[in-house]
């Protein structure tokens, strides 16, 4: 059942928030809960305005808003009723679980839907259908996850009925309003260990959202998209043509009973926290590498003989894009790390290993220099690991910075990519 | 080099698994599973519902004693995720499940008072009706006898914006007349609270004894054809034993599976704990009573001890 329909709106101005939440609409999201805080308001507060709890204000709620009742678009959102970031996500959860159609596969093989699907309740559908309901999305600033911690790690156990849950999270690595510069990837990729992904452009946003949502949830796991402040906030003008998925918005609804996954008891989670962490994550793992481009990332070989890998996350990706422009900034590239493959991803966790190992085998690259933000480091970190744990003959520098710039510190992330 | 052992994790991991979960006889929990399914039952009796048109109950729980054994003993338990949280998690449910499936959430006195913005949340959604259970030991008393918060639950729960009800857990036929009743209710997105009183047995059986009050205990008549079967059992022992391995082991045991409870089952009133549940159990023959005080008279000590003036 995958009932498209486009929507042309003509040009609007579209905040990183919006972007967000275009994304989510275009995935056909049917409910979205969340808790204020800067810098991510503006996202829960256009799911305010669409779902008719609050007046319309913004043109994009407007204008979206409008389409998607003429559409039959089914939405309802929760915001501030939720009262705190653990509220409003096992309210999603709640929501997610119910598994009351299916779809064909799209992006797993049999051998794959075999190892996610296999030990649930769906395990006999011979056609090895994916079981999906409502997808969901679950929103808060960075500080949110922590207040959310215990219902998102209780959400791996309860994998694959999780897949079709998004996550967003609004970091506010300045330190504007908020009492820590948190980076939240440590919080998603290390400790709760979900795909998690650092968006960097208005522009591009939905489209990584919105196959996050494909390929995770047939995966059967929630995923986390991380914006900045800046790019929370962060306007660009755009054609809004909108690709909606009504086929999943509007999905037959039930509860399917399955007690030995959704009951989280100590011999329930035993065996899936461990098949989680040694057979999911791999498989997730490969998946991304699987599916790099359709995740919003790039590869690019700039100059001749590559012995360098640049690995170009958030705001760094996007400033890496003035090169396009500016050849002057290019030649400089050049010269300062010589000929290079350029990673523009948006992959925070789990790293493709597959892809790195093999330009770096291929290419004789023996230099990865790793451009975060966020003190986390989990992108560095991984590649580390990555080299030791495959004995490859590289070195990794980490060149990220621990906290995000405000606007005064007058920070380019291109000059400090090309600083000697 | 040296080499470190492979670790692998061994099956005998889940050796917990095969260990059978058991609340205590007479646990006023288990009691408040049986009432909702067996309200669930009768509501669709009533109204005639056959196949896919009968309704159905979504169970979702917190973390506590009464709802592991709901999950083990009478598999009514759908979901269990964190402390506190059954009652947001259905309002989640709620927005995701079939309109033929009524969701019932159930949580501790301890998961009142962890999330009672969840149960505010509850109580405001306007967009569905609402059955939340609270199982009230007064106490958050497994974990270690802590002084808990004190809650009032009538004032509490209807500034929030639900009807509270207050149940005794052992008058098991009163309360899946009222089950069945709520569950029309939540139909018609009427919210309602359903206060639990004295859950634990065995934390009021201690408090009885020491005030000197002997609770009672269950009875079976000769007509008890798990009785009466037994006898034949016995018989064919001893006359013709060949046979006996033909024999299944019993044959009703209606109650004692329903309430699960150990007494029952073994028939041994020496087990009872004395909760009284038996007194309301529709037993098919009409074979269970219950002699002598229990609480099912009432779960306050000061009232039963007026009651039997000890
Ligand atoms: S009264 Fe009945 S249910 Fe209660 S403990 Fe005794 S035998 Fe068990
Ligand atoms: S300790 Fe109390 S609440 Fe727990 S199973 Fe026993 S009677 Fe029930
Ligand atoms: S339900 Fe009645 S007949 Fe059946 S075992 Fe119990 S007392 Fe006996």
């Amino acid at each position: 059942m995958n009932k498209g329909t486009n929507l042309n709106l003509g040009r609007v101005r579209l905040s990183g928030n919006q972007a967000v939440a275009r994304g989510a609409l275009e995935a056909g999201v049917r409910l979205a809960t969340g808790y204020p805080g800067a810098p991510i308001s503006d996202l829960q507060g256009s799911f305010e305005q669409l779902a008719g709890n609050l007046r319309r204000a913004s043109p994009f709620a407007i204008k979206v808003g409008e389409a998607l009742d003429n559409a039959n678009y089914q939405l309802t959102a929760h915001w501030g009723t939720t009262t705190n970031e653990d509220n409003a996500f096992a309210l999603a959860l709640g929501a997610v679980i119910c598994k009351g159609d299916f779809k064909s596969r799209e992006f797993l093989t049999e051998d794959e839907w075999d190892l996610v699907y296999g030990d649930t309740v769906f395990s006999e559908d011979e056609e090895k259908r994916v079981p999906v309901g409502s997808r969901v999305m679950c929103s808060f600033k960075h500080l949110g996850g922590n207040t959310a911690a215990d219902a998102i790690r209780v959400a791996v156990n309860v994998v694959p009925y999780t897949g079709g849950l998004g996550i967003a999270s609004g970091d506010d690595r300045q330190g504007t309003a908020s009492q820590t510069m948190q980076d939240n990837k440590v919080l998603f990729s290390s400790h709760f260990r979900i795909p998690t992904f650092e968006l960097h452009s208005p522009l591009t946003a939905h489209q990584t959202v919105k196959n996050c949502y494909r390929l995770f949830e047939e995966l059967g796991t929630p995923f986390a998209v991380i914006m900045n402040y800046d790019l929370s906030y962060r306007e660009v003008s755009v054609d809004l043509a909108m690709e909606v998925d009504l086929g999943a918005n509007m999905r037959q609804k039930g509860f399917t009973r399955d007690p030995k996954h959704l009951v989280t008891i100590g011999p329930h989670i035993r065996p899936r926290e461990n098949k989680f962490h040694s057979k999911l994550i791999p498989l997730f793992r490969k998946k991304i590498g699987e599916y790099f481009d359709f995740l919003g990332n790039k590869v690019q070989q700039l100059g001749e003989r590559p012995r360098t890998l640049l690995l170009l996350n958030g705001p760094f990706r996007e400033d890496f894009q003035l090169l396009r422009h500016d050849p002057t900034l290019k030649d400089r590239l050049l010269k300062k790390f010589g000929g290079n493959v350029a990673v523009e991803t948006t992959v925070v966790f789990p790293q493709p290993e597959s892809l790195y190992k093999k330009l770096l085998s291929k290419l004789s690259i023996d230099r990865i220099f790793v451009f975060e933000e966020g003190y986390g480091r989990v992108i560095y970190l991984q590649l580390l690991d990555l080299v030791n744990r495959h004995g490859l003959d590289a070195k990794v520098f980490d060149c990220g910075i621990p906290y995000e710039p405000r606007i005064y510190e007058r920070f380019s992330y291109i000059d400090h990519i090309l600083a000697e | 080099m040296v080499a470190l052992p492979n670790r692998v994790l061994q099956d005998h991991d889940e050796t917990t698994f095969m260990r059978p979960v058991s609340n205590c006889a007479g646990c006023g929990d288990t009691k408040v599973s049986w009432s909702v399914l067996e309200g669930m039952k009768r509501f669709n009796r009533e109204h005639e519902l056959k196949g896919k048109n009968r309704y159905q109950v979504v169970y979702a729980a917190d973390r506590g004693c009464g709802n592991l054994q709901g999950y083990h003993a009478y598999h009514i338990v759908d979901t269990i995720f964190c402390m506190g949280s059954g009652v947001i998690v259905g309002e989640g449910l709620k927005e995701s499940c079939s309109e033929k499936q009524i969701v019932v959430t159930a949580s501790g006195d301890g998961g009142y008072n962890f999330n009672i913005s969840g149960f505010k949340f509850a109580a405001k959604n306007k967009k569905w009706g609402a059955i939340t259970i609270v199982y009230n030991n007064y106490n958050i008393r497994m974990t270690g006898g802590q002084i808990p918060l004190e809650v009032d639950f009538d004032k509490e729960g209807k500034a929030m914006g639900f009807e509270v009800l207050h149940i005794n857990p052992y008058h098991v036929d009163d309360n899946a007349e009222l089950f069945k009743e709520l569950m029309g209710r939540y139909l018609n997105k009427e919210k309602t609270m359903v206060v639990a009183d004295g859950v634990c047995v065995v934390d009021m059986a201690k408090d009885t004894k020491a005030v000197g009050l002997n609770l009672g205990h269950f009875v079976k008549s000769d007509e008890c054809l798990d009785l009466k079967f037994k006898e034949e059992r016995e018989r064919v022992a001893s006359e013709e034993p060949e046979k006996l391995k033909d024999l299944p082991r019993f044959k009703c045991r209606l109650c004692g599976i329903g309430l699960r409870c150990h007494a029952l089952l073994n028939n041994d009133p020496t087990l009872c704990f004395g909760c009284g549940a038996c007194k309301q159990f529709p037993c098919p023959v009409g074979a269970l009573s219950f002699e002598g005080p229990s609480f099912a008279d009432s779960t306050r000590i000061p009232e039963l001890l007026t009651m039997y003036r000890v």
